[in-house]
């Protein structure tokens, strides 16, 4: 079975074409990074216009690129519904919707949380279960333990921000340009992680995260110490956050038994979080599933990927599908 | 040429199919962002009720505004979706001419300034003469946007009488637009693009050789730029799932 998958979310435009395993047979991501950078974040009316512009030769490339030109080209259509902007949203599942009764094959409506998920199942097809899944985007953070394929307990989740929307910030504050997670990355490498002892919010306590108070400190600490190089604020600040998130999820994984912790979002693209999720799997012999880095950002295949687990377990979704800009996972217990 | 005609521009929803007459017309006057939820089982009721599989469609017109941008990116994508997916053309129509289309073929023999509300205290404005066959109206000015209190000094007040105004904004605003005698306000019948006119306005612009673009080229006429503000907060609320 092929699945094109769409996602609009927030500022990627994508289609991939995905077959069963599931293996990625092509995955084109048109990235909108450019036209938000001068904002210093994503515009929500500019990311809705140009997913309107972007789509259309994006599907087109990645059906030519799968070599997908049979009647019909695939045997359904998932596209992204939430969570993510609204407006660009609409874009994806509107276009979804149309492609799939020209086509004549079924259409499933996929949560993007869901989809970063499966972003690490196409990475590493032999899982065992149970497995904590640490999900760090712009939008999310949140701790998840995963029975099995779309069975999910809530952990933890971020009580204010995000932290790859605390990264934004700081790398704003910083000047150090957007988007922020890779910024800060490229800057820490030259400072001293230990400069500033940065709050660690919750950091022994519970599962859920807070990460307004740290940019707070941050924008403190370089108001009252302004000589202070960027890169060791930078630095003590990545620190801060990946601790708080590999200590938590860390102590996830022994509390639950889980074999493994799988690592998704944007935010997993960070080297510091990679190397310390993988340091201490190592260090507790669990498994580190760790997404490639094109698999960290937003992308279709792991679209495609979890819509076509949907479509086998769950059916098609009805044509009067609406986008939830709130959309969360959907919790067994 | 079989047309599936596409609206979404306003707060209506609707779908239309024709074959030289509309033979099936679905449409819903929804509340504000339930364009996703409604449009595609409209496309789908009309292809029912025609009896007109999709397959036999040879060309998507869609109604690409000015209008709510959430209801034309919904309509937009969807005639892309369509048309990349059948291999088709696309004939992009502006709700102004589809309102005035409909005005001409109740019968009104003057000017038509068809008036979309466009939010945020504004409308958006054409003002429109009677063609010849099939009623299609002839543009007289681009389409432009506007503060309600200034319509009738800047678009009514240089039109030849008499005018007639209609449109949801025309609705909305008639007591700022309305003059005895000279500019008459339509009533709810004219108030939202219909989507049964958008495919007869289609089917007269097709046989008068206006082109089919790709589905690459079709895009909304926004008639306002993006507002440039950056929505931090995009996150699900504490406690949501379950």
């Amino acid at each position: 079975m092929r699945v094109l998958g769409i996602e609009t979310s927030c500022d990627e435009t994508a289609a991939a074409v995905v077959a069963d395993g599931p293996t990625i047979l092509s995955s084109v991501v048109s990235s909108q990074v450019d036209l938000h950078a001068r904002y210093g974040g994503v515009v929500p009316e500019l990311a809705g216009r140009a997913h309107l512009e972007l789509l259309t030769p994006v599907i087109a490339e990645a059906l030519e690129r799968a070599d997908a030109d049979g009647t019909p080209p695939v045997d359904a259509v998932a596209a992204t519904c939430g969570p993510g902007l609204v407006g660009s949203l609409l874009v994806g599942l509107s276009h979804g919707k149309a492609l799939a009764m020209a086509w004549d094959v079924p259409f499933v409506g996929v949560n993007h949380l869901e989809g970063h998920l499966f972003a690490s199942l196409l990475d590493h097809p032999d899982l065992e279960w149970p497995l904590v899944v640490l999900l760090v985007s712009g939008g999310h953070t949140v701790l998840v333990l995963v029975e099995g394929v779309g069975r999910y307990r809530l952990l933890g989740q971020t009580v204010d921000d995000a932290a790859g929307e605390a990264f934004d910030k700081v790398a704003r504050f910083l000047g150090l340009g957007y988007p922020g997670g890779p910024a800060v990355d490229r800057e820490a490498v030259h400072g001293d992680p230990a400069a500033f002892a940065f709050p660690r919010a919750m950091r022994d306590d519970g599962y859920d995260f807070s990460f307004s108070g740290l940019k707070t400190a941050v924008v403190r600490t370089v108001e009252k110490t302004p000589e202070a190089p960027t890169a060791d604020v930078a630095a003590s600040f990545q620190e801060a956050v990946i601790d708080v998130l590999v200590t938590k999820a860390r102590r996830a994984v022994a509390d639950t038994g889980a074999r493994g912790l799988c690592l998704a979002g944007g935010v997993a693209a960070n080297s510091l979080l990679r190397r310390r999720v993988e340091a201490f799997c190592g260090a507790d012999d669990v498994a580190a599933l760790v997404p490639s880095l094109a698999m960290c950002t937003d992308n279709a295949a792991m679209v495609a990927a979890a819509g076509q687990w949907r479509l086998a377990n769950d059916g098609p979704s009805p044509l009067s599908l609406g986008a939830d800009p709130n959309l969360f996972f959907s919790f067994t217990g | 040429m079989i047309v599936l005609g596409i609206e979404s521009a306003t707060d209506s929803v609707g779908a239309a199919v024709g074959d030289g007459e509309v033979l099936g017309a679905a449409f819903a006057v929804t509340g504000r962002r339930r364009h996703a939820e409604n449009l595609a089982p409209a496309i789908s009721e009309v292809l029912a009720r025609s009896g007109i599989g999709l397959e036999r469609v040879e060309a998507i017109a869609v109604d690409v505004g000015p209008g709510l941008f959430t209801g034309l990116r919904v309509g937009v994508a969807t005639a892309k979706g369509l048309a990349q997916g059948l291999g088709i053309g696309v004939l992009p129509l502006t709700s102004l001419e589809i309102l005035a289309a409909a005005a001409f073929e109740s019968g009104w023999q003057g000017t038509v300034v068809p008036v979309v509300d466009g939010r945020r205290a504004e409308v958006f404005i054409g003002r429109y003469a009677r063609g010849g066959e099939g009623c299609a109206p002839v543009e007289l000015a681009a389409p432009t946007r506007h503060a309600p209190e200034a319509v009738v000094d800047e678009v009514i007040g240089v039109c030849e009488e008499p005018v007639l105004v209609c449109g949801d904004g025309a609705l909305r605003y008639r007591s700022l637009l309305e003059r005895p005698g000279s500019v008459v306000v339509a009533g709810d019948a004219l108030g939202a693009p219909d989507p049964a006119v958008l495919v007869r306005l289609a089917r007269a612009r097709l046989g008068a050789g206006v082109p089919l673009l790709g589905a690459t080229e079709v895009l909304p006429v926004y008639l306002r730029d993006a507002d440039a503000r950056i929505n931090w907060v995009q996150r699900a609320p504490v406690g949501a799932g379950g």
